[in-house]
């Protein structure tokens, strides 16, 4: 199954691993040495991500306070503080109490939006924070000493390869894209330039179903009645990928081969672990979990005082029955 | 004798002033059937835009996922005629939608049978959305709050509950219990899809109770003034509270189609459900004030809302980016097509 | 500068219903009009089209012997002409100062100057006679004291000709004596007055010429001194008009029946305090008092509209209690309000859907009988004497009278045992009024008793059969017919009458 444009990520996937454990030795090592005498030297590490609103975000809070739990079990030192907001604003307040009243000296932030908090990010920065931003980048890359992001480029790409390859480089797509953001920009982007490279492979349209299964079901809906021969469909969110499956099924439609979803949710996990739905047949990661991995990736950095690497991305793979046992974790709401 | 001159008035003028007397007549007219012209064009464009517009599944498609906003919709204008509004309406459907399937699976469990796990949440679904109309209606009449304010404050603590439930993921109904209850959606009469009869039927009733019952008349007259209403003697906090408790079994009604639809709720399940509930309401020619507004209007203002958008699917003649706009500028021309002259 | 009016050919259109028909007359400067004629003659559209507040369709407005186009009461107001209409047009959240100057706000500056505004609104109650602080919020006064400040409104903007539409209908005597010298006043330092009154008497005491419209006509303008009360009645009625009210009954004997409405003791807090009083069959009983006296509170009292306590109250020989009108008028007790588009009737329904509303039970089994309702319009219509073109029209399109026959049958609608009329004629012109007070004696007539609540006491003098008397939230007195008589009314009102009689 595994082509050759995978392998970077596939190769990816255990230098990041590796580069893990190497952390966490090291964080080991450390921790005997603060107990050897510099236990004043703490970190004081806060978390502010978004609130649970849907299952994303709630994979979000979930991972951050997964990471606060075995983090703290494991370093003495550290304290984390996990704050939610519920909007841009709220978040950007969040921040100064974060700075004034918990006296954070570790930040790191999924920010609601990137412009819109560059300057509260900055600021905690100027005073000496160090700050680790998550997913989405500031507008000005000074306010941030680290970046870890997922990889929604992959994820567009891993899509379209593999629907690509499962059409074999012939016949029609339609795409369901999430709200209007650069983030899904940059992955339909990414799809699109996969794409170029299969002339038989038609896009019928690529419309908005924002992320949400009853907007996915009601656009499945009409191209079903508007495209009376579909091939695939790269759904491009799991949660989408529910509403399309939906759809498909109430129009007894068999003309349909694969529905790509995306992002590894536990449904669409379980879906193909147990081969459930013929239609379903592989996935791209791009978990919530790395949230789990920023913040252990700074806290364990900042004990050992080290300094990050300006940007971590996260990659995004591609998931088969095969290896898909790796993504299930059936705690987390995501 | 004394009023005979004010009949020939009414003779004579009109040929005095011919063209302004029928432009008038013809304004009026349209203002009637603002919502209908709408309609018409709105077809009318896409079966030019796309010939699959005008065929019998289209035309399925689009009235079953009319139904719960237009289920909606109907207790929505009950509400408004009397001069409330509810916000509420799109959390307290994902809030049933949410204690449904819970309520269901645990039935399940518990080992009932499917059928009866089914029916039994059928039941709490309604039982639920009249509760909730109750809490509205109360906390408005006896608590003496703004309905504006109650419902917003209602907007944010259903969402939250449910949000609580699914632990900010989706709530799924079991596959079995999904089985059994799909047809409610899925299923069809006649050709006809369910959620398409019950449409049909709770609009009907819906237009039987505002204009030919007591009830009915006495919301209008709570809309059109509370004071006279209540001067003559019409019982004024027990019929909002039970215009409110209409609008929350609708909502029950809705989650009911709802919810075998995907088998699942999420915290954005039902998002801006209100919105458009109350755009269908006022779009059909019902005054948000209160007073006075029509049944047939709403139902036809929520099928315009949503053939707009299945237009919009259908064919690829404007930037996915600017739908909303689209739906924004034809609530706007019909909103204007009815307005009332000055 | 004064203020030379001419109308000349005025005409104007509300749709396709013309209600002026080319009116022409000359208003000097420096006189009280009267402008008399019934509702819809089409005075009241004409002094708007005067005061800028309605254009006109056809003719010419001519001040000065300048023809002038009014794009707004602004317009109107700048050339000194002020309307003061029969609804107050006062922001009831606002203050005294700040409804004085509404519109035409004082400034210091960028900022309001709050200060000069409050001294002047001052200066100008002075004038008018209201003792209120000009910072008191309008919601809190009293009819009578809206009026005060509307009039009050118009001498701050330097009014030189003062329209007035029907000013007195909420004032009490002694408010009207004090009115009439401000308008003495007014008219002495030459500010031209247009007065619009149904009350022939006060028309007859100051103004010095009259001038009759009727169905949007001109008919005549005569010096006062030159006509009599009744020819003023017969010009703007266009008929002779037969005496006013009807005869009435010998009272002998109804003493010793059985009272329908029997209250002891009811107590309205803040308004009403102990008034006991019986209702017979056939009887019209009559409220006399000041606005403000507590009778309206007193029956909204009763009819549980507000916080009240009884010792006992009987309503054909039974104790009962009501906690709202719904359980009045299953009772058998319906009240008419003196607010008739605020409490009284839906303007914006139909006629049909205001008769039943009262008793829509009767209708619904369970849907609702459409024809039973028009039978019920049309007997209502011809038995109230309801004048309409056509049954499926809006209440608004009624003439003032007219709405309130119809107010009238939608409270007898339920077949009350006993009736309150509060105010029943106000705000109704001659004829129609004639008609209620026929209409109200043929109820009394029934069997049921009749209460009227009026601020007329030729109303209840001509009409009743016997009149209780509040002053400030007390009852003072009850006369009987023979009793009856517009001094002793007054005095038992303001409390002037010597103790011991009655």
């Amino acid at each position: 199954m595994i082509t050759p444009p995978f392998i970077p990520q596939r190769k990816g996937t255990p230098k990041f691993t590796v580069s893990k454990s190497a952390v966490v030795a090291a964080a080991i090592g450390l921790l005997c040495a603060t107990s050897a005498g510099r236990a004043e030297e703490k970190v004081n590490l806060g978390v502010s991500i978004p609130a649970a609103t849907h299952s994303f975000t709630a994979g979000i809070v979930f991972w951050a306070n997964e990471a606060k739990k075995d983090l703290e079990k494991a370093h003495p030192g550290l304290k984390v503080t996990v704050k939610t907001a519920g909007s841009a604003p709220e978040q950007a307040n969040q921040l100064q109490d974060l700075l004034t009243v918990t006296k954070i000296n570790t930040l790191v932030i999924f920010p609601f939006e990137s412009a819109s908090l560059t300057k509260p990010v900055a600021q905690l920065k100027n005073k000496g924070v160090y700050v680790t931003v998550v997913d989405r980048g500031l507008t000005d890359t000074s306010a941030q000493d680290a970046y870890v992001s997922g990889d929604n480029t992959a994820f567009g790409k891993v899509a379209a390869e593999y629907l690509a390859k499962a059409l074999n480089g012939k016949g029609n797509i339609v795409v369901l894209r999430g709200i209007p953001t650069t983030l899904d920009n940059e992955r339909m982007d990414a799809f699109n330039a996969v794409m170029k490279n299969y002339p038989d492979i038609k896009i019928l349209d690529a419309k908005h179903g924002n992320w949400n299964r009853d907007d996915a079901f009601k656009v499945m809906q009409d191209y079903l009645t508007r495209f009376k021969n579909i091939d695939g469909v790269w759904a491009a969110d799991d949660d989408m990928a529910v509403g399309v499956l939906k759809a498909i099924e109430q129009a007894k439609r068999d003309d349909i081969k694969i529905v790509f979803g995306g992002a590894g949710a536990k449904g669409a996990i379980k879906t193909l672990i147990d081969g459930s739905n013929p239609l379903i047949q592989a996935n791209v990661s791009y978990s919530p979990k790395f949230m789990y991995d920023a913040i252990k990736l700074t806290a364990e950095a900042r004990l050992k005082g080290e300094k990050l690497p300006d940007q971590v991305i996260i990659p995004s793979v591609l998931i088969t029955k095969e290896n898909a046992k790796e993504f299930y974790f059936p705690d987390s709401p995501f | 004798m004394q009023r005979e001159p004010i009949k020939q008035e009414l003779t004579e003028a009109p040929k005095q002033d011919t063209a302004w007397t029928v432009a008038t007549r013809s304004l009026a007219r349209l203002h009637g059937i603002g919502p209908v012209v709408g309609l018409v064009l709105l077809c009318v464009a896409g079966t030019l835009l796309n010939p699959d517009f005008a065929t019998f599944d289209n035309a399925m498609n689009v009235l079953t996922r009319t139904a719960f906003i237009g289920i909606i919709a109907v207790g929505m204008c009950f509400v408004i005629i009397s001069g409330g509004i509810d916000l509420s309406v799109g959390s307290m459907a994902a809030l049933i939608a949410g204690c449904v399937i819970l309520l269901m699976n645990r039935l399940g469990l518990a080992g009932l049978s499917p059928v009866a796990a089914v029916i039994f949440g059928m039941a709490f679904a309604l039982m639920l959305g009249a509760l909730f109309g109750l809490a509205h209606g109360l906390l408005i009449t006896r608590g003496r709050i703004e309905p504006f304010i109650v419902t917003l404050g209602t907007l944010g603590i259903f969402r939250a509950y449910l949000t609580y439930f699914a632990e900010g993921g989706a709530i799924t109904l079991d596959n079995v219990l999904s089985d059994v209850y799909s047809p409610v959606y899925y299923g069809s009469l006649i050709a006809i899809p369910i959620p398409v009869f019950v449409f049909a039927v709770v609009s009907v009733t819906g237009g039987l109770i505002l204009n030919r019952t007591a009830y009915g008349r006495y919301v209008q007259a709570i809309g059109s003034n509370e004071q006279v209403a209540r001067y003559a003697a019409v019982d004024v906090d027990r019929i909002k509270v039970i215009t409110y408790m209409l609008l929350g079994t609708c909502v029950g009604v809705a989650t009911l189609l709802y919810v075998p639809r995907l088998g699942s709720a999420s915290p954005s399940t039902g998002l801006l459900w209100e919105l458009e509930a109350i755009a269908a309401v006022i779009v059909g020619g019902t005054a948000l004030k209160g007073g006075h507004g029509s049944i047939t209007g709403t139902v036809i203002g929520a099928i315009l809302l949503s053939v707009i958008s299945n237009i919009l699917n259908l064919t690829n003649i404007i930037s996915v980016y600017l739908n909303a706009a689209v739906q924004g500028f034809v609530i706007i021309v019909v909103a204007f097509l009815q307005r009332k002259r000055k | 500068m004064s203020v030379a009016v001419e109308f000349h050919e005025i005409v104007k259109f509300f749709g396709p219903v013309r209600v002026l028909h080319g009116v022409s007359f000359a208003l000097e400067p420096g006189h009280v009009y009267g402008l008399l004629g019934e509702n819809g003659a089409g005075k009241s559209t004409l002094m708007k089209i005067l005061a800028g507040y309605e254009a006109l369709s056809g003719g010419e407005l001519r001040i000065n012997g300048r023809a002038v186009h009014f794009s707004g009461s602004r317009a109107a107001e700048a050339e000194g002409i002020v309307l003061i209409h029969q609804e107050f047009n006062l922001a009831d959240d606002l203050t005294i100062a700040q409804n004085i100057f509404l519109g035409h706000e004082k400034r210091r500056g960028l900022l309001l100057d709050d200060d000069t505004m409050r001294n002047e609104a001052a200066v100008v109650l002075e004038q008018v006679g209201l003792k209120a602080h000009p910072d008191t919020p309008v919601r809190n006064l009293i009819v009578a004291e809206k009026q005060l400040v509307e009039i009050a409104k118009a001498l701050a903007r330097k009014a030189r000709l003062l329209i007035m539409d029907e000013p007195t209908a909420t004032l009490t005597p002694g408010e009207t004596e004090r009115l009439f010298k401000l308008i003495a006043q007014l008219n002495a330092s030459g500010v031209t007055i247009v007065y619009i009154s149904h009350k022939l008497d006060e028309v007859e005491r100051i103004t010095s010429e009259v001038i009759v419209m009727r169905d949007g006509r001109f008919v005549a303008r005569e010096f006062t001194r030159n006509v009599t009360r009744h020819q003023m009645a017969n010009l703007m009625v266009g008929r002779e008009l037969s005496d006013l009210f009807p005869s009435k009954k010998t009272a002998a004997g109804e003493s010793e029946q059985e009272p329908l409405l029997r209250v002891q003791k009811l107590t309205v807090p803040g308004w009403a305090h102990d008034v006991s009083f019986e209702v017979r069959s056939g009887e019209i009983f009559g409220f006399a008092g000041l606005v403000g006296a507590g009778r309206t509170e007193l029956f909204e009292g009763l009819l549980g509209l507000r916080e009240h306590h009884a010792e006992r109250i009987e309503l054909s020989g039974r104790a009962v209690r009501f906690r709202n009108p719904r359980e009045a008028a299953d009772q058998g007790l319906t009240y008419l309000s003196e607010d008739r588009k605020g409490k009284g009737l839906h303007v914006a329904f139909g006629l049909r859907e205001n008769l039943t509303l009262m008793a829509l039970k009767r209708y619904a089994r369970p849907w609702l009988n459409p024809k039973g309702e028009q039978q019920a319009l049309r007997t209502a219509v011809k038995t109230f004497g309801i004048r309409t073109g056509s049954l499926d029209i809006r209440a608004s399109s009624l003439s003032g009278g007219n709405q309130q026959k119809l107010a009238l049958a939608k409270v007898l609608h339920p077949d009350p045992r006993v009736v309150v009329l509060d105010e029943p004629t106000r705000g109704v012109d001659v004829g129609a009024k004639r008609d209620i007070y026929f209409l109200i004696q043929k109820i009394a007539n029934e069997g049921r008793g009749v209460i009227v609540i009026s601020s007329e006491l030729i109303e209840l003098i001509g009409l009743c059969d016997r009149v209780a008397v509040m002053r400030a939230g007390r009852l003072q007195a009850t006369l009987d017919a023979e009793h009856l008589s517009e001094e002793a009314l007054i005095a038992h009102a303001t409390g002037t009458h010597q103790t011991g009689t009655h």
